[in-house]
């Protein structure tokens, strides 16, 4: 899968080279984050299809093939609702989903967004970000930020019940549904706040009693693709600051050419290029890792990714002087957008907290092969303990 | 062992571990001189089950393997908790360069007693006024007859006091651009006109020495390559040996986190729910120490792929060399942040931690970013020769 893999990466780099430069490019990123007739587009090319199954006239692609896809969307600055379109279709195959939810087959074929309210974008915040909650087949609650919630078909609804956690599918225009439109800092998301007050559950879709499993998938990868977009946005600034230095020049000489400003940029290339390593590491593993090894590895490549493309952001627009603080270069835009995503489901405070505990648990375990789960459950004291941990 | 030119990696690395499992590994005390003696012993172990020089040529000593092999056995090594043999300067730096280089009695005469840690080898490379600018280097060979008489003075030079042998660069043409005039030369030590003198490392360790030359004669046949092309072999030397150094180092990395998490996971089975309050701290030190590592390991992936594709110093080394400095004075900073006040205490074991062994490879992984180039003389390197920027 390897070739499909550089295939699709080429494909979307030459692609967004050529169609998405220049004056398109800046009037996408002031237009809000969403494009219609952009998403439309890429619906044509099949970008959202590629991870679909075959049976679904997907292309049958594994998603550990479509992280290249995400790098170059971080790179080439593109607006829109990428990781939604891919992931959601392709993570969505419970009986029933696509036969009854026609808004997954539209977003694949037509571009119209699904929006994913999902209270777990960030541990830390959770009393600012809200909560959902099913009772009966009700659902109430509120997430305060949900990536193209105004403009999407279908909401997917990650809910706490009784039984666990669950994954509704709900009309937008389902009585008790309230969007509002907020402003969005991330010059390529376009955000709203979602409530839901008395909500039917099963407005589309039976929901099952407990749907963790795919939970941890859809937020495992939601992490490992914002890694690979943070990724790319690391890339993209370092090569206009690359270019930058060596056309720049003061004192008679290009600015490249000074050890000050050359040791900045080698740093920057070596913190992304361990970045970039780390996710097609993560990519490749992902199909034969354990749930719970996919579960760390994703969120050791989102930490990372905060912490590196916010960096790597920071130091192109340090060497840009005056013109990096504007909105002229594009080094502005990658800085927002990486800070916009820094937090994204963790940032590395909370990630490198979550992962050092799965360690400890899995060591404290008695049986280490076994899943962190059981192991929490059979270390019951260490892990009440372990929850109450303060940030 | 018994292996074949073409057998797969997965094949060897299985045959590694077992033997690595039946095999009583050594363990390495802090005490310097007992861990030479126990680390020599070990190195003629691994050299008579033939795991040493596994890449090198049959008439080396070595086992005509490839180098993924023998990088393959290197990672098996460290993972088993093993300690790497002593010879680490003669297997890794000077070995490949005299197998490479070398005349065929010299292969035959010193890379058998170079593996087996019959002669364990230092390296005369920096001194006191030539660190980073290593080729601005003064010791000067004169020829005369059928030797060299060689004067001057090397620094940092590890294990010269218990080094039987010495690969050691001197000037041999003043009149030429400085990397024009350097020769290689591969001395014995037990020479007349050779004094060594130990300096006291900040781990505590006396592994570095000064090594002063007064007059000493060195045979013409001990010239490794020719007169005056000294620099092209230690490039050869710096570049294409240190995948093998950055393996073993990833690998070790590892091996201490994971050691170090034992110990915390001992402390808080044993005491439970008592010794909570400060969980926060050492989770976030855990996953700080895991994602780095992460990020090592992808980018060791990307050079062993490179390095079946192209052998010879490349600026991507300068990346991984900056890559694993960093990630390893992480690992070692995060652990031994863990320690507290009672990193003071060597004895102690705060939150389970045995803080002298901490302290002491936290203390070694701030000499990483110096030895082999300095992370500023790679930065210098990726700039200008992966990033295309202009010399200043």
């Amino acid at each position: 899968m390897a070739d499909d893999s550089a295939q699709y990466d080429r494909a979307v780099d030459e692609y967004l080279t050529r169609d998405y430069d220049g004056d398109r490019r800046r009037t996408m990123l002031r237009s809000g984050g969403w494009q219609p007739e952009l998403a439309a587009e890429l619906a044509d090319l099949g970008w959202y299809a590629l991870a679909v199954p075959e049976a679904q006239d997907g292309l049958g692609g594994s998603l550990s093939d479509v992280g290249g896809i995400f790098v170059q969307s971080g790179r080439h600055l593109l607006v829109g609702p990428l990781l939604e379109n891919v992931l959601l279709p392709a993570l969505l195959q419970r009986p029933g989903d696509w036969d009854l939810a026609v808004a997954i087959p539209n977003a694949v074929k037509a571009g119209v967004p699904l929006a994913l309210v999902d209270p777990g974008i960030a541990a830390d915040w959770s009393h600012d970000v809200g909560s959902i909650v099913m009772t009966g087949n009700r659902l109430d609650g509120s997430v305060a930020a949900v990536r193209f919630a105004d403009q999407a078909s279908l909401l997917v609804v990650i809910a706490d019940s009784d039984t666990g956690s669950v994954v509704c599918l709900v009309d937008p225009d389902e009585d008790g549904v309230h969007i509002e439109a907020l402003s969005s800092a991330d010059p390529a998301i376009a955000l709203a706040r979602v409530e839901l007050s008395g909500v039917r559950s099963d407005a589309i879709v039976p929901v099952g009693s407990d749907d963790s499993d795919l939970i941890t998938r859809i937020r495992a990868w939601s992490r490992l693709f914002i890694a690979c977009e943070l990724t790319g946005l690391a890339q993209g600034s370092l090569e206009v600051t690359v270019n930058y230095l060596k056309q720049r020049e003061q004192f008679d000489r290009p600015i490249g050419s000074f050890q000050a400003l050359k040791h900045i940029a080698a740093d920057m290339h070596t913190r992304w290029a361990g970045l970039h390593n780390l996710c097609l590491a993560a990519l490749t593993d992902a199909d034969s890792a354990t749930p719970t090894e996919f579960d760390i590895l994703a969120m050791s490549a989102k930490a990372h990714a905060a912490e590196t493309a916010v960096a790597v952001c920071e130091d192109a627009i340090q060497l840009h002087g005056g013109i990096g603080f504007t909105t002229e270069r594009e080094v502005s835009w990658f800085y927002k957008r990486a800070l916009a995503l820094r937090a994204w489901y963790g940032d590395e405070l909370e990630l490198h907290r979550k992962i050092g505990a799965a360690l400890l648990f899995r060591e404290s375990s008695p049986d280490r092969d076994r899943d962190i789960n059981d192991a929490v459950a059979s270390k019951a004291t260490i892990a009440s303990q372990f929850k109450e941990t303060p940030a | 062992m018994t292996t074949d030119d073409d057998q797969p990696i997965e094949d060897f690395r299985a045959t590694a571990r077992a033997w690595l499992a039946a095999t009583e590994l050594p363990v390495a005390p802090l005490d310097l001189d007992t861990r030479f003696a126990v680390l020599r012993q070990w190195q003629k172990t691994l050299y008579e089950a033939g795991w040493l020089g596994i890449a090198w040529s049959k008439e080396a000593g070595g086992q005509g393997l490839s180098h993924l092999h023998q990088l393959a056995f290197v990672e098996e090594l460290a993972r088993a908790g093993a300690p790497p043999p002593i010879g680490l300067i003669g297997l890794e730096v000077v070995g490949p360069s005299i197998d490479r280089y070398g005349t065929d009695s010299q292969r035959r005469e010193l890379l058998p007693r170079l593996l087996s840690g019959e002669e364990i080898w230092c390296q005369g490379f920096s001194e006191p006024d030539a660190g980073s600018d290593l080729a601005s280097l003064r010791t000067r060979a004169v020829v005369a007859g059928d030797e060299f008489v060689v004067s001057g003075q090397k620094v940092w030079t590890s294990w010269a006091h218990k080094a039987q042998r010495c690969a050691l660069l001197v000037r041999t043409d003043t009149t030429v651009r400085k990397q024009a005039g350097i020769s290689y030369l591969l001395v014995d030590m037990s020479t007349e006109g050779i004094t060594t003198r130990p300096i006291e490392q900040m781990t505590g360790d006396q592994e570095f020495c000064e090594v002063f030359f007064d007059e000493v004669r060195v045979p013409r046949s001990n010239l490794l390559g020719n007169v005056n092309e000294g620099w092209a072999i230690t490039s050869h030397t710096l570049g294409s040996e240190r995948a093998a150094a950055t393996l073993r180092r990833r690998v070790e990395c590892e091996v201490a986190l994971s050691d170090a998490l034992t110990e915390l996971s001992a402390r808080l089975v044993a005491t439970g729910a008592s010794d909570v309050q400060d969980l926060g701290r050492r989770t976030t030190a855990l996953g700080r120490c895991y994602t780095a590592l992460r990020a090592l390991e992808g980018q060791t992936r990307q050079t062993i792929s490179r390095l079946t594709d192209e052998v010879g110093p490349s600026p991507l080394d300068s990346v991984d060399k900056l890559l694993l400095n960093d990630v390893e004075q992480t690992v070692f900073a995060e652990i031994t942040r863990l320690l507290g006040p009672l990193r003071a205490v060597p004895d102690s074991r705060p939150l389970g931690l045995r803080s002298d062994r901490w302290a002491h490879e936290h203390l070694f992984s701030r000499a990483a970013s110096i030895y082999g180039g300095s992370s500023q003389i790679q930065r210098n390197i990726v700039a200008e020769r992966l990033l295309g920027l202009p010399r200043g």
